[in-house]
């Protein structure tokens, strides 16, 4: 096949049966593939009232038809699943090296079931794949665990996804990772591997990706690179990477402090990314093929790693009061190696900092530990008992939703969450499109469904012209809100679908239906259309959404915590405004052709 | 030859995918004439490519299939070789590499190297009078035994111990 590796490997670990399958162009027409392959896999395969847990659960990680291809940044893998964390659809993307091995070992998906016996990672070497023993790796953080692989090989270029301890013990948002620092993040894809006892998936290929059409998919590629490079953002993004938005987010008002009590950060200097680039950053880190190279290499006194991104530089300095930037960076490489989610955990110590500030809990009823705002001694410990479900970790490692039912209280209300998956680091109050993709985003809080970046960028020529109003250029309206994020949600599957970075094809704009079309055409050979992939991504989209409801979702659910809909900011440039939730959720449906209860027909 | 900047390397291989394609309209690690050293723990990357060695240790190919070209990059004779996989054995530092029975290793794209081109880090330049001005004695014997990754592995440790020492006195710098 062109593009497209043209095989499906599938491991049972219980009875250890390896099978591979040919992929089928036909069907790859209508899901393209990424994230839209693997949900339809669990949309046909996924028994829906199963316990997240058990061996029945799929776990399947999957690429596209140009990942690890000509083109810039088609670095991503989607791992997908019944979120352990959400009891919903799950499914988490990570750039790094490993989707590109996996398609050069000639796989497109990769799907797993069953649990081990004893903890096992699975070796894949081009057509041989094992499943090998791994009790000598459990325990180990991911960075060690990544090291200890590599030697035991004799091979410093295999690709290793990995679990560290969070993940064996079952902590509900813990994280895969590969290149030590590349997350597969949200929902507990972490959790999944744990309950399969698999420490790792460890990739060698030497295969070659091939187009159908080499010259013409050289051309369109070289016409995206020029996007890039010439893109208004494209220097500083490569220089701070995601973490500008610590400033930018701020200079809007919607940058969490205290647990999105305010939007306005007094020490935003101090934990900006800014800070970061030119105290501690040794240099430009990227995932497979990127032009942009917006990770970054940081060294302090007492660590160094890759990273942070934006969100976990949030989470661990304002989101729960900390201005220690040295702290939050000793957090990250922590996170990191123990393979636990920064926004979770982060949320977590957030909703009991502030629960502590209101009164609703003391520190009685939290192992004694102070939790006043920007405690370091207390994030610090609680993070290491999450990781090991130790005392109250063991609470905390649930999730905020489990965590705050436990104590009740009226301490729900702070529990800032969707579906069970905690809010990103961007207040909806002045951004509203984000709002509403954060409400009906298939699986929970998260802006990377549909991140209508759009709304931030003041272009009210082009919204009018693209959704009818100019409104829908301008953040703090909700109007035009639904139309525009109807479209970014279709153009956020397609980038999965890709496997395209989202900062590239999503928030700079890179990518639209039509180039999309011209480029699957010359890489698969397939007739892919601007009709037919919307038609693929529309498909979907219902997949995805049927799916949920299958798993109990109502659409009470399609809301944001109460602090969005009915408590304005106090202060900056976002003050005095609430999302209508209800409004737009509504309109959206009715964009959608689904009815009231947000039913597709 | 090609030079390389480590400093300025983020590892994001454009330069591979773009040897390879260059190459051979496809792209994979395996066919690519420079391969990126990847050590996350140390957050070093660093490509590895012929280094256009004073002692030409490839050159005693027992075919005679190998001779150096205008600009001092390694030329192969398709029809002399006869893919026994010497060439990869004498590299110290892993710059060739057998592959669907064909040796890899860099010949410059014929003067306009397309991994310079693409690297928009400029972590790679190409500087012709800078051919044939290195040693690589040094590794010979670390490199017995090894495989050729490992010994890639080697060779770009040595080459990025000053990087890394700079980094260490400078961290937290300010």
């Amino acid at each position: 096949m062109n593009g497209y590796a043209g095989c499906i490997l599938r491991v049972d670990l219980t009875s250890g049966e390896i099978r591979k399958e040919k992929t089928d162009p036909a069907e790859m027409r209508k899901v393209i593939g990424g994230r839209a392959m693997n949900s339809m896999r669990l949309i046909r395969e996924l028994k829906r009232d199963i316990d997240p847990l058990s061996p029945e659960n799929l776990l399947i990680l999957g690429v596209g038809p140009l990942t690890g291809s000509l083109l810039s940044a088609s670095a991503y893998t989607t791992i997908s699943g019944k979120s352990p964390l959400t009891g919903i659809l799950g499914d988490s993307a990570a750039g790094g090296h490993l989707g590109p091995e996996i398609k050069q070992a000639g796989y497109d998906q990769i799907i797993i079931t069953g649990r081990a016996k004893s903890p096992c990672y699975i070796l894949i070497a081009d057509e041989h794949v094992e499943i090998r023993e791994a009790s000598h790796f459990w325990g180990r953080d991911i960075w060690e665990t990544t090291t200890a692989i590599r030697k035991a090989l004799d091979d410093n270029a295999v690709q290793v996804a990995a679990i560290g301890p969070a993940g064996e013990n079952l902590v509900k948002f813990a994280t895969v990772a590969c290149n030590n620092s590349r997350m597969f993040g949200r929902t507990g894809m972490g959790c999944l591997f744990g309950s399969k006892n698999l420490k790792a998936v460890v990739v060698r290929g030497t295969g070659r990706i091939t187009m159908a059409d080499p010259p013409g998919y050289l051309e369109l590629c070289r016409e995206l690179d020029q996007r890039i490079l010439t893109h208004p953002e494209y220097e500083r993004r490569k220089k701070l990477g995601s973490t500008l938005l610590m400033k930018a987010l701020n200079g809007i008002g919607i940058l969490p402090v205290n647990h999105f009590q305010e939007g306005l950060c007094k020490y935003v200097d101090q934990v900006s990314g800014e800070r970061l680039a030119e105290r501690y950053k040794t240099k430009n880190k990227a995932c497979f093929n990127c032009n942009i190279h917006c990770s970054r290499y940081y060294m302090t006194p007492k660590t160094e790693g890759e990273g942070p991104e934006f969100e976990t530089l949030c989470s661990y300095t304002s989101r729960i009061g900390n201005r220690d930037l040295e702290f939050a960076l000793s957090m990250t490489s922590y996170l990191n190696r123990m393979g636990l989610d920064s926004l979770s955990s982060g949320e977590t110590i957030g909703w009991a900092m502030e629960c502590v500030q209101r009164g609703l809990l003391t520190s009685e009823d939290l192992d004694g530990m102070d939790f006043s705002w920007g405690n370091t001694r207390t994030i610090e410990q609680i993070v290491r008992r999450m990781v090991h479900r130790e005392g109250l970790g063991d609470a905390f490692a649930e999730g905020t939703r489990s965590l705050a039912r436990r104590f009740g209280k009226g301490t729900e209300t702070y529990a800032l969450q969707v579906k069970g998956l905690d809010m990103i680091c961007g207040d909806p109050r002045g951004i509203k499109a984000f709002g509403l993709t954060y409400a009906i985003a298939s699986r929970g809080a998260d802006h990377l469904r549909a991140e209508p970046f759009f709304e931030l960028t003041g272009r009210y020529e082009e919204a009018e012209k693209r959704f009818g109003t100019r409104d829908a250029g301008d953040r703090l309206s909700d109007n035009g809100k639904a139309a525009l994020v109807e479209y970014t949600e279709r153009q956020a599957l397609l980038t999965d679908c890709l496997t395209m970075c989202k900062n590239i094809g999503l928030s700079m704009d890179i990518i639209d239906f039509d180039f999309a079309a011209r480029l699957l055409a010359a890489g698969t050979g397939l007739k892919f259309t601007p009709e037919r992939i919307n038609e693929a991504l529309r498909r979907n989209i219902i997949g995805e959404r049927k799916l949920n409801i299958d798993f109990g979702v109502s659409p009470e659910e399609d809301t944001l915590p109460r602090r969005f809909t009915h408590e304005p900011l106090p202060e900056g440039p976002s003050s005095g405004t609430v999302v209508p939730i209800d409004r737009m959720v509504k309109e959206y449906y009715r964009i959608k052709g689904w009815d009231e209860n947000g039913v597709p027909g | 030859m090609i030079v390389i900047d480590p400093a300025k390397c983020s590892g994001c291989r454009r330069c591979e995918v773009n040897c390879a394609f260059f190459h051979t309209g496809r792209v994979g690690r395996a066919s690519s004439r420079i391969k990126v050293v990847k050590l996350e723990a140390l957050g070093i990357d660093y490509p590895v490519v012929c280094r256009h060695c004073v002692e030409r240790f490839c050159n005693r190919c027992p075919e005679s299939a190998i001779e150096i070209g205008p600009l001092g990059q390694v030329l192969i004779s398709p029809t002399l070789c006869t893919a026994c996989g010497t060439c990869e054995r004498l590299c110290p530092i892993g710059a060739i590499e057998m592959y669907g029975g064909i040796p890899h290793v860099c010949d410059l794209c014929g003067g306009e190297p397309r991994c310079v081109a693409q690297c928009t880090m400029g972590a790679i330049t190409f500087a012709p009078a800078a051919s044939g001005t290195v040693s690589l004695k040094p590794f010979r014997e670390k490199a017995r035994g090894a495989t050729t990754e490992a010994r890639r592995v080697c060779f770009a440790l040595a080459e990025t111990q000053v990087l890394r020492e700079t980094w260490i006195a400078e961290r937290g710098r300010s």
